[in-house]
């Protein structure tokens, strides 16, 4: 039985209903007349004429300028520049990316399972008031922010010294590589929980309860039951923020100083400081293709779930 | 009928409307505070002088990606009848590639105030020449700021301060070249000190094989990185001053005094022109050639260029140097406000210290040697 069967009747019965209603169907297509299909055809132009010039077409010029060289023609100088001025900050954005998302998920499956899973009234209506807020924050505010809040005699480390939890002398900035990890999962954390909270909590509540009723933790009903039945969603999150993430300028150019620093500094300092757009432009593709690795690594495991018995 | 006689006179009006009003577009590149400058002093003032005239005041944001963004509007209107800017505020290297291509308009023999301009940076911009295609707005220049509560002595030259940093870890801070202008401009002064000889990368011409002769130098800047904090931006550096988290570091002077006026640095902040000096640059005052609005356009920066101006606005609002010679302004402007100016920079170290940044292709050089040798 496939997969998508098991979580109870919802879906069987929406499913006949939305096979009716889609335009390919088999049954439908002959009625659909001529003008009708170039009325559809109309509808889509918009559409498709705005994502052609405003997505396609810039998209193909920046891969063109990327592998041309000074003098025309085909060429990888671009990518060698790139290479030699950047290669510790390619790794450096990677690693940012990487273990902020994995932070986030950690995150979020603590605030979308104590949401779903907690018994507390009180807490999980706290939690559901405040979780939200950092997903109306734009990047660059929170990054104004953060950089008064962690510095080194900021808000964060003056409060710790008047708890007197703290001495001043082992005050410590964190406006580095760990500034940028914060202010990543504090403002993509919400944005994570939010649809992960939302999947947990359309999943059939039986199955939790039985394996409360045979004596699980809720930790263990949390990771061995309820988690693996929204897998999907929660890579859905984290493939999309690990793509903004990779695409924020203003979070590394105002938390953090600039050696290293991430992708996005290095090709907005290109083309401001040199008018180099095809070295920029490498940095581009380099960085597609890094998001390219994670949408590979989640459509794989989307198609290992399907191909699964 | 009635709403018909509306739309007749509505159209009246927006048909003649270009011949009551003319607009004169003026793009800045620069920060916030210099386009509010043309919206709310410069502007207001040539508006009442040229009655029907509206001054409307653009910024194309900070540092050289500004000027960037006025070269590509320019470029791409080169073919057209008009460009959409009269007047254009710009840097020094877009100047010098703006007047090589053909897009500024020789103006300067127009304006009576451009027989006031003394400095050299009215003739030549990182190697250019642009003498008659603009008129220096300000002059700006970079310097080391120091709490003076923590070292009473500061360093004197370059070689000084990398022996002080070794002493001090974590005590100086600068934002790298890839965080706002002061940065590059303490990595041009260590090239200019360690890096052999300075005066042919102010005054070219171009060797490309003079960078492989900086190696040591910047060698030497990479054990000293190890030692500083690098800070986000120029207002980050200034942050970390003011919250006691360094004790120096580059900063415009210009940034300085403001922020020391507003209360943003504390008073015992002082200034430190380290020899053999750190670069500063002007911002120019140009016109575009295809302006339709050409005679105004030399109005306005004829106004933007007088001694009173210059006086008020650039050296008493802003704390800016002025762009014409300092000597014109004499009387114009209180003895305080001109003392501030010169307290702790005396005009001795300006014309011994003050150095302009190198021609551009050696200033690429700088900037990518750094970031080849330095930075990864």
């Amino acid at each position: 039985m496939p997969d998508r069967f098991r979580h109870g009747s919802r879906i069987v019965v929406a499913a006949p209903i939305c096979r009716g209603m889609t335009p390919d169907h088999a049954e439908k297509r002959p009625n659909m007349s001529l003008s009708q299909r170039q009325l559809a055809l109309l509808l889509i132009a918009p559409g498709l004429a705005l994502v052609g010039a405003l997505f396609l077409y810039p998209l193909c010029f920046s891969l063109i300028s990327a592998f041309t060289g000074p003098g025309g023609g085909f060429s990888l100088q671009a990518f060698a520049k790139a290479y030699e001025l950047y290669s510790g900050d390619i790794l450096f954005t990677i690693l940012i990316v990487v273990t902020s998302c994995a932070l986030t998920a950690l995150a979020a499956i603590a605030i979308a399972g104590t949401l779903t899973l907690g018994e507390s009234r009180w807490v999980v209506g706290t939690l559901k008031a405040l979780y939200r807020w950092p997903l109306f924050i734009p990047f660059i505010v929170a990054a104004q922010c953060m950089r008064t809040f962690l510095a080194k005699n900021g808000l964060m480390n003056n409060t710790f010294v008047s708890m007197g939890l703290m001495e001043p002398l082992q005050a410590m900035s964190f406006l580095d590589w760990r500034g940028i990890i914060i202010t990543f999962v504090w403002k993509q954390t919400p944005f994570v929980a939010l649809l992960l909270a939302g999947a947990l909590a359309s999943i059939d509540r039986a199955t939790l309860e039985a394996g409360r009723n045979l004596g699980a933790s809720r930790l263990r009903v949390l990771i061995e039951l309820a988690l693996p039945q929204v897998m999907p969603t929660l890579l859905v999150a984290l493939v999309l923020s690990f793509v903004t993430m990779l695409s924020v300028l203003s979070v590394p150019m105002m938390v953090a100083g600039s050696q290293p620093t991430m992708l996005t500094v290095d090709m907005a300092f290109r083309i401001n400081a040199y008018g180099d757009y095809a070295t920029a432009n490498a940095l581009g593709v380099i960085t597609y293709l890094i998001s390219a690795g994670a949408a590979i690594i989640y459509l794989r495991h989307g198609m290992a779930k399907e191909n699964a018995p | 009928m009635r709403i018909l006689s509306i739309a007749c006179s509505l159209a009246a009006l927006i048909a003649a409307s270009p011949l009551a009003a003319q607009t004169l577009n003026v793009a800045t590149a620069g920060d916030q505070n210099m386009v509010d400058y043309v919206k709310d002093y410069l502007g207001p003032m040539f508006e009442k002088s040229h009655p029907g005239v509206k001054v409307v005041s653009v910024g194309t944001g900070p540092g050289d990606a500004g000027s960037q963004k006025i070269y590509e509007k320019l470029d791409a209107q080169k073919a057209g009848n008009a460009t959409d800017f009269d007047v254009v505020v710009i840097h020094q290297k877009a100047a010098g590639t703006m007047v090589k291509e053909g897009l500024l308009a020789k103006y300067t023999d127009k304006v009576e105030t451009a027989k006031m301009v003394s400095s050299e940076a009215a003739k030549n911009s990182l190697g250019s020449d642009v003498s008659g295609f603009v008129i220096p707005m300000f002059q700006s220049q970079t310097a080391l700021a120091y709490n003076a509560d923590l070292l009473k002595t500061p360093p004197n030259t370059f070689a000084e301060l990398k022996d002080w940093v070794a002493k001090n870890p974590k005590q100086f801070g600068y934002n790298g070249i890839k965080g706002g202008m002061s940065g590059v401009a303490f990595v041009t002064g260590w090239v200019y000190a360690f890096g052999g000889d300075a005066d042919k990368l102010i005054k070219g011409p171009y060797d490309p094989a003079v960078k492989a002769g900086w190696d040591k130098a910047l060698g030497e800047l990479k054990d000293f990185n190890k030692n500083v904090v690098i800070t986000p931006g120029n207002a980050g550096t200034l942050d970390m001053l003011n919250r006691g988290e360094i004790a120096m570091g580059p900063v415009w002077v210009d940034m300085f005094y403001s922020w020391q006026a507003d209360g943003k640095l504390p008073p015992n902040m002082k200034l430190k022109l380290a020899a053999p000096g750190m670069p500063g640059q002007p911002m120019y005052y140009a016109v575009p050639d295809k302006t339709a609005n050409r005679k105004l356009a030399e109005e306005f920066i004829a106004l933007a260029t007088s001694p009173q101006v210059q006086a008020d606005g650039i050296v008493k609002k802003f704390n800016w140097y002025p762009g014409i010679d300092a000597k014109n302004l004499e009387g114009k402007l209180d003895q305080a406000a001109w003392n501030k100016l010169f307290t702790d920079i005396t005009p001795a170290d300006l014309s011994a210290k003050a150095k302009s940044f190198p021609i551009a292709p050696y200033f690429n050089d700088i900037l990518e040697s750094y970031e080849k040798k330095v930075a990864n």
